[in-house]
């Protein structure tokens, strides 16, 4: 079952990618999208099928495949890949259904896009840590050509600068993973077996933080976040949906997978540390996104900031916080995703995403009302309005992590708080006041372009209301991660007084 | 079915909501052949829909013991988030004070807003706003409360920046949302930290935790600051007042709500909270402190006021500041009476200003004139509404403080004292306004100056009657809110001369007002002393210079230099670091395609450096 969503958009790419010339970009929209979209129709049924009480991987598979090398193919899925997995389904969808009708390369382009459709899930489903890193490192070289080629006028640059430091990450990250094979001394890479494995609290910190600057380098977090906000302003509005919406989660999915899963004894002994990076991180990112003139530059800089949250939560690992970080991955993946899609509108409609050029494209009559509209709808779910998905999880991070952590929580507070500053900033100049002159004659929006983001404010106003939804998938079975195999388990109280110690 | 309205009171908000939801063909501009009319018309039906079955639960209700309904919205681990109603007189109360505002509001804009293209749009973000409203008044649970405060946040910005082509309009949205946001997250935190020392979130269940609660009085005081943080941000007190005073870019029909309930929500979520502020003396004493503060400054600021809307905007941060001071006093009972009586009286008045600026398309009073015998309903309702807020006439206002001054309550010097200047410069703000506006000559902007259509007029004139008799309420109230039982010592010399005093203190405010000479076509004083008080009062004692120089400057320096570092450290490092790797920062830049085998070998040269370094560093700690 697992393999199906694996396999599926593999043979499609291929398939695409050497399709015959005769069909047109628009022909190759639309088979890419049905491939897609069946891949979410199976992860829905997947999830329908999947038991959130059940404790441990299910849907599992197992191919021996390189032996000496210890690597085998084996997979398995649990409450933290699921909404994960949804997520990279229902955004593939959408960014492929919203890409442009008339691209250059179609074969290409959407062969890429359904690969990097599969390093992602890969990396997702993987119980193998080798296996893990392949799939990792898969998603990497259909994401660099995706922004070298389809990308802005720098796109050389940033993919590059993508592309060196993603790779660092990956070489962090197996290093990382090579050194817990060595020092457990296990035959292969098999993720349960390494769990088991006890390892002193030395040589666990050591490889702790080589990964956490590998996945830190993905998610991103400060200092190592510069690459991002110029492969977001580069890349295409579709490639953008995805890197922010799926692809910052791999880190962060990463870090509560192996660097919880693997080193939890390092993890909470650097957990204090950790807390006070997610703050820094969250309340560097919100400060630089106030300076943004560039719209595309505030929403990443924007994710920067949101996806530290996810840090703090981790940093706190109690079962709740571990929870609400998978909560926040989801509602940052459709708010960043809804974000870049409509200012990718503007650009498209506008040929600008210079907060100082454009102005009053509310304007009901010659503006964008619509995505105006959205755009409000999607800062506000930013900015942790509740009713939306944004507050609920911003709240369970705040609330989980504030007994251990004070300080920084009310910081990253702080942080939440800026993330209404810069958005409200933004939407005042580009949306409210007089329609600019030098932006007059915008091309009508038709409602291909509008349905994507509706598609996406709905999930987010759903999830907001009925935030059980998303969080009944992952609730029974997250705390595995913090308990399981003869592993101390460590809760809140034994934290709040080795915190104070 | 006797009791069919009642079990479901929970809905009334509902019927808002689904009021805007109806709304959304007009307001998106999907069906233009019928014009936005429809979308209103529905929303008014939800709107009476929602006052009649809130009136009946509200019939029902008394008598009836209070209890709770509670909704479990979100469970996990350890965290139980319900959101809690409670079913009492004084919730429905609140619950129907809200809905019959927002009915006679919605009523008043047919008219002011007659043609106005977005009307739907109006009324659908009127809805939302019902609906926070009238879930406020019945919430029983922190949590719910914080979040319909933050869609009445939302629904103000949006409401405010109605007409958002205009850029004062912009800059009064902006500051709005963000003032009351800062409120709002120190409140969160508030609320975080409440819930993490063990606390439910339901009122009721504070009010017990706070008998056993086991924090030590300076997290009692931090809390209690931050939970004091929502409120004020909300009801416009110092030093986050002056986004009322901006808001008034608005439309009128949002202004009589915003000004009479939407800033009584905030005090009355603040009410709520009584219980935790008795944890911490210090906390009760700066909610005494800003409610005076903000008592005495707004009322002065209002005098200098020539916007018919400001004059009157600052007001309202008085009145909620003196309903801060019960709040912190602990005269609960006395809070919410006030805020009933304001939110009555300021309603009223809105509604009159509305039609003064809607008939002669002019705020300045210094321009106005003559309006009392061309516009005799707005005038009726001009004079009760200031008559009902102002403690010299029997009305609203005077029976209130007739009420506080029953000897229930301790009254201490400083409180009348402080009541009595309040509402000698309220009576003397209002004096002015009245002569400027209504006495003397017509101005040639007040010369054509017909009543109001009945759309405006039939609220106006109802609420009027209301107005006169909302004395009843504080006569009958019976004081079941506060926690402290009521004295009985009426014959204490203070109490004797309280109401007196009071009487006597808004006969000279408004003696004052009457001889004061009045300056048309606004000129400024010759004299250098009183220019200089004037403007200080004019300019909102310059509070918004202090934001500039403070915190907006604090968030912009640091933003900006945030920004250059990230640009020039943090990225130059990495190029740097590039330069370095690749020997050459030209293969970086600008050579790209060429240049992939180059870029390989540098990545599994740089790999293989790392390996190595890990390996030692690890080999180094096992040995």
């Amino acid at each position: 079952m697992l393999s199906a969503l694996i396999w599926i958009p593999f043979i499609a790419a291929v398939l695409i990618g050497f399709g015959p010339r005769s069909l047109d970009s628009r022909q190759y929209r639309s088979i890419s999208t049905i491939v897609s979209s069946i891949l979410l129709v199976l992860t829905i049924a997947i999830a329908v099928q999947f038991d959130p009480s059940q404790p441990g991987m299910q849907f599992t598979e197992f191919v021996p495949w390189v032996d000496w090398l210890g690597l085998n193919y084996q997979l398995g899925l649990d409450g933290l890949s699921l909404p994960l997995l949804f997520l990279n389904s229902l955004l593939t969808v959408i960014a492929i259904a919203s890409s442009s009708p008339t691209l250059d390369r179609p074969r290409f382009y959407y062969a890429l896009i359904l690969l990097l459709n599969v390093g992602v899930t890969g990396a997702f489903l993987a119980q193998d840590l080798l296996l893990f890193f392949l799939f990792y490192e898969l998603e990497i070289i259909p994401l660099y050509f995706l922004i070298a080629i389809w990308g802005g006028q720098r796109r050389g640059y940033a993919a590059t600068k993508f592309l060196i430091y993603t790779a660092v990450s990956g070489i962090l990250i197996l290093i990382a993973f090579l050194g817990v094979v060595w020092v457990a001394g296990t035959e292969s890479f098999d993720y349960e077996q390494l769990r088991s494995a006890a390892i002193p609290l030395k040589t666990q910190l050591p490889l702790l933080i080589v990964l956490l600057i590998g996945f830190g380098i993905k998610v991103p977090f400060f200092p190592f976040h510069t690459w991002l906000p110029d492969a977001h302003v580069e890349a295409s509005t579709p490639v953008s949906m995805l890197l922010a919406g799926v692809l910052l989660k791999l880190g962060t999915y990463g870090l509560l997978r192996f660097g919880i899963g693997l080193f939890l004894e390092a993890w909470a002994y650097l957990a204090p540390w950790l807390a006070i990076w997610a703050a820094v991180s969250a309340l560097y990112g919100a400060s630089c996104a106030i300076a943004q003139q560039d719209m595309k530059k505030v929403v990443a800089y924007s994710s920067i900031a949101h996806m530290a949250f996810v840090l703090l939560a981790a940093a706190a690992t109690t079962r709740l916080s571990l929870l609400a970080a998978v909560c926040q991955m989801v509602s940052h993946g459709l708010i960043s995703a809804l974000l870049f899609f409509l200012v990718g509108i503007v650009y498209k409609k506008a040929k600008t995403r210079d907060v100082n050029q454009l102005r009053g494209l509310l304007n009901p009559e010659r503006g964008l009302p619509w995505i105006g509209s959205l755009m409000i709808l999607g800062a506000m779910a930013s900015a942790g309005i509740p009713g939306m998905v944004g507050f609920i999880a911003e709240f369970l991070i705040f609330r989980s992590s504030f007994p251990l952590f004070p300080i920084p929580t009310l910081l990253c507070m702080v942080g939440t708080g800026l993330t209404a500053v810069y958005f409200l900033l933004m939407i005042n100049k580009v949306f409210f006041g007089r329609l600019s002159d030098a932006v007059t004659d915008l091309p009508p929006v038709r409602w291909g372009d509008r349905i994507p983001a509706i598609v996406l404010s709905l999930f987010i106003i759903v999830l907001g209301i009925v935030p059980n939804w998303m969080s009944r998938w992952s609730e029974p079975q997250i705390a595995s991660l913090v308990t399981d195999y003869g592993r101390p388990h460590v809760s809140v109280n034994e934290r709040v007084s080795m915190t104070r110690d | 079915m006797n009791d069919f309205f009642l079990q479901t009171f929970w809905f009334v908000p509902f019927y808002g909501l689904i009021g805007a939801a109806l709304t959304l063909p007009w307001s998106s501009g999907t069906i233009r052949r019928t014009g936005p009319r429809p979308g209103a018309y529905i929303n008014l039906l939800m709107t009476f829909l929602a006052f009649v079955h809130g009136t009946v639960a509200f019939w029902q209700s008394w008598g009836q013991p209070t209890h709770q309904l509670v909704f479990h919205w979100f469970q996990a681990a350890d965290l139980d988030l319900s959101l809690t109603v409670e079913l009492s007189p004084v919730s429905l109360g609140a619950m129907e004070l809200v809905t019959g505002i927002c009915l006679l509001a919605q009523i008043y804009g047919l008219g002011y807003l007659e043609k106005d293209w977005a009307l739907a749009r109006f009324y659908g973000l009127m809805g939302f706003f019902e609906a926070a409203l009238s879930g406020i008044a019945i919430s029983d649970s922190l949590f719910l409360s914080y979040a319909l405060l933050e869609m009445m946040t939302l629904s103000t910005y949006l409401l405010v920046g109605f007409w958002y082509a205009q850029p004062l309009v912009v800059k009064a949205a902006k500051d709005a949302f963000l003032t009351k946001r800062v409120g709002d997250l120190i409140l969160l935190m508030g609320i975080v930290a409440l819930s993490s020392y063990g606390a439910g979130l339901d009122f009721s269940e504070l009010e017990t935790w706070v008998e056993t609660a086991p924090i030590s009085t300076w997290t009692a005081t931090w809390i209690g600051l931050a939970l004091i943080a929502g409120p004020t941000g909300k009801c416009a007190q110092f030093p986050l007042n002056l986004w009322l005073d901006e808001a008034m870019e608005g439309p009128n029909p949002a202004g009589i709500i915003r000004n009479s309930v939407v800033v009584s929500m905030g005090a009355y979520v603040l009410i709520k909270l009584e219980p935790i502020f008795t944890l911490s003396p210090i906390a009760s004493t700066v909610l005494i402190a800003i409610g005076s503060v903000t008592a005495v400054g707004a009322s002065l600021m209002a005098i200098a006021q020539i916007d018919i809307k400001r004059a009157l905007s600052h007001s309202t941060s008085a009145y909620l500041g003196l309903v801060f001071v019960a709040v912190g006093l602990g005269h609960v009972d006395i809070a919410f009476l006030l805020l009933f009586a304001h939110a009555i009286g300021k309603a009223l008045m809105f509604m009159s200003i509305g039609s003064i600026i809607l008939t002669t398309s002019n705020q300045n009073i210094t321009e106005m004139g003559g309006l009392w015998s061309r516009m005799p309903a707005t005038t009726t309702a001009f004079v009760v509404g200031g008559a009902s807020l102002v403690a010299f006439l029997p009305m609203g206002i005077f029976w209130t403080m007739q009420r506080w001054m029953s000897g229930s309550w301790e009254i201490s010097g400083g409180l009348l004292a402080l009541l009595m200047l309040v509402n000698a410069l309220t009576a003397l703000n209002f004096t002015r306004v009245f002569r400027l506006v209504f006495l003397g000559d017509p101005h040639p902007k007040t010369r054509r100056t017909p009543e109001v259509a009945w759309p405006m007029a039939v609220p106006m004139v109802a609420l009027t009657v209301v107005a006169v008799l909302v004395p009843a309420v504080p006569i009958r109230w019976s004081l079941w809110l506060s926690p402290i039982a009521p004295l009985e010592n009426a014959d204490l010399p203070l109490i004797r001369v309280a109401m007196p005093l009071l009487v006597l203190s808004g006969v000279v405010g408004c003696t004052i007002g009457a001889k004061l000479q009045l300056r048309r076509f606004w000129a400024r004083p010759s004299d250098r002393t009183q220019r200089f008080f004037q403007d200080l009062l004019a300019y909102d004692f310059y509070i918004e210079r202090v934001y500039e120089l403070t915190v907006v400057w604090l968030v912009v320096t640091s933003s900006k230099l945030t920004s250059w570092f990230d640009r020039y450290v943090v990225d130059g490092a990495v190029n740097f670091v590039g330069l370095a790797t690749l020997f050459s920062g030209q293969a970086l830049k600008y050579n790209v395609s060429g240049q992939s085998q180059f870029y390989v070998l540098t990545i599994l040269a740089g790999a293989g450096v790392l390996v190595l370094v890990a390996m030692g560093w690890l080999f180094g700690l096992q040995w």
